[in-house]
């Protein structure tokens, strides 16, 4: 298990290049879609796989009520992004993206476009927060659709192919906020474990460059 | 060269963009769908040919790929398709164009760069096709061919939820076929049947667009009618009791005689909830059918 465990030199390296990933996110993420977006610098937390409620339910506000969106990534760095909003903006997510003026939208189908504007914001943020860091690191990865997901993540496993039963996990939290509309937001990047022995291999790789 | 075949043999569109948007490879697939050739398309800009697709939502996406790599995809659920194409293998879709899924992601050159975006377009109209039955078999009676109760109950929900909302009348009909057991036991399931049918459609016919039927039970049915006060409502509602009793219905070569038993509700602020508007109706029915044939308004 020790090529899993993070040095406190890893750790704070890993910090800044996520603080430099996702500062970068930030600001291509202003230009993709012109508005801005204030990104956390990101809580870094390994956990056992089979820990994930306890974890998610230790970060997310129980009070509050959300949609979450999820992502798989496959790579090198392999896993799965949720993203947390709150419930109900999907109504401001769909002005945003200016979905209203899709042709053909009655009332009733108005839920099924909200879920798509949280769904396509989840496409976009994750896709720059997980590329920019695999960029740094010198990986590309694939992505999975995103979708709703039904079932309460707190009250649930990470995925059995991803997430061997017993192995640990990495969890990369930001909380994101858009200004002009006032949405706050989690997003968690969890990873398997195969990728935090990458991670750690990358990372090395990546001080190399400037020693 | 490989690859150029695969390309041209798979059974899905590929096309490849620059960064200025402009064609750089279209596949045969895509050629056949849309009749324009690679080489009428291939160095010019794609909005020259599919104008409809220069719209912020495509345009974000194009730049999410080149700006940091990402993958979109246009789901056929929110956007039906990208590009007008007739469906191409089925002469009974209900829809005029091919249903896609279509999925953009990045093409990188040797040193990592974005340098072009690729776009896949799946002919999903089948399956569309079928979602589509499915969702309409689920709410849809079997027999009558009118709404089911799941959907009327969903609708109810919502339409209370509405007039509560925008302050707008609301009223819901409870409908019942007197003494129809008598029905069946004389002439048989088959005859009764085609009575709830051509009942079903009878009501139907009368009803506007905007109200829905439906088939609450046996032979209980129920109308929800938006936009509709008690007094309107009543009025239909009298209008069809006597329908149905002056109709001469015949089914199967016998003739019947029907009458019905209704109850009539407005939706009311202080009503709180949708099931209190379902009970009123229900209590009116139950009223309705101490005497039959006919019409008690819930007041």
């Amino acid at each position: 298990m020790s090529e899993t465990r993070f040095s406190a030199t890893e750790k704070d390296l890993l910090q800044e290049l996520m603080n430099i990933g996702f500062g970068q996110a930030a600001a291509d993420l202003a230009q993709v879609i012109g508005l801005s977006i204030k990104l956390s610098i990101p809580d870094i937390q390994l956990f056992k796989t089979c820990e994930l409620s306890r974890h998610m339910t230790e970060e997310m506000d129980g009070e509050q009520e959300f949609s979450l969106i999820e992502q798989y990534f496959l790579g090198k760095f392999q896993g799965i992004a949720l993203l947390a909003l709150p419930a109900r903006s999907g109504k401001k997510l769909v002005t945003l993206f200016g979905l209203q003026d899709q042709c053909n939208w009655s009332s009733e189908n108005l839920a099924m476009l909200e879920k798509e504007a949280m769904i396509e914001v989840g496409n976009i943020l994750i896709g720059a927060c997980v590329g920019k860091i695999t960029e740094l690191l010198n990986d590309v990865v694939l992505y999975s659709p995103p979708r709703m997901r039904i079932q309460d993540v707190r009250d649930s496993n990470l995925p059995n192919n991803l997430f061997a039963p017993g192995s640990l996990a990495i969890s990369l939290k930001t909380v994101f906020h858009f200004e002009r509309k006032k949405i706050t937001g989690q997003l968690f990047l969890i990873a398997n474990q195969d990728s935090i022995a990458w991670l750690k291999t990358a990372l090395n790789a990546f001080m190399e460059q400037y020693e | 060269m490989i690859f150029k075949q695969i390309a041209d043999m798979i059974s899905m569109g590929l096309l490849v963009l620059d960064e200025d948007l402009n064609v750089h490879f279209w596949n045969r697939w895509m050629a056949l769908h849309s009749n324009i050739t690679a080489d009428e398309i291939v160095g010019k800009p794609l909005f020259d040919f599919f104008p409809d697709l220069n719209e912020p939502n495509f345009l974000r996406n194009c730049r999410s790929v080149f700006t940091f790599g990402n993958f979109a995809f246009f789901s056929q659920k929110l956007h039906r398709y990208l590009f007008p194409f007739r469906p191409a293998y089925s002469d009974r879709t209900p829809f005029d164009f091919m249903q896609q899924s279509c999925t953009m992601g990045p093409i990188r050159s040797s040193d990592n760069r974005v340098q072009y975006l690729f776009l896949s377009v799946s002919d999903v109209t089948e399956v569309a096709n079928y979602e589509e039955q499915l969702v309409e078999m689920n709410r849809k009676d079997a027999l009558t061919g009118i709404y089911n109760r799941r959907f009327f109950e969903t609708s109810l929900q919502q339409e209370f939820k509405r007039s509560l909302r925008h302050g707008r009348a609301l009223s819901l009909i409870m409908i019942d076929l007197d003494y129809f057991k008598r029905v069946n036991d004389l002439h048989g399931h088959q005859v009764g049947d085609d009575a709830l049918r051509a009942f079903a459609a009878a009501v139907h016919s009368r009803l506007r667009e905007s109200d829905l039927l439906a088939r609450y039970g046996g032979e209980e049915f129920a109308c929800l009618l938006p936009e509709t006060n008690g007094p309107a409502a009543r009025t239909l509602a009298e209008e069809l009791r006597r329908m149905t009793e002056e109709t001469r219905w015949v089914c199967r070569e016998v003739e019947l005689r029907l009458t019905i038993s209704v109850g009539v509700a407005e939706s009311r602020p202080e009503m709180g909830g949708f099931e209190i508007l379902l009970k009123k109706a229900d209590d009116a029915l139950y009223a309705a059918k101490a005497g039959r044939n006919r019409v008690i308004c819930y007041n």
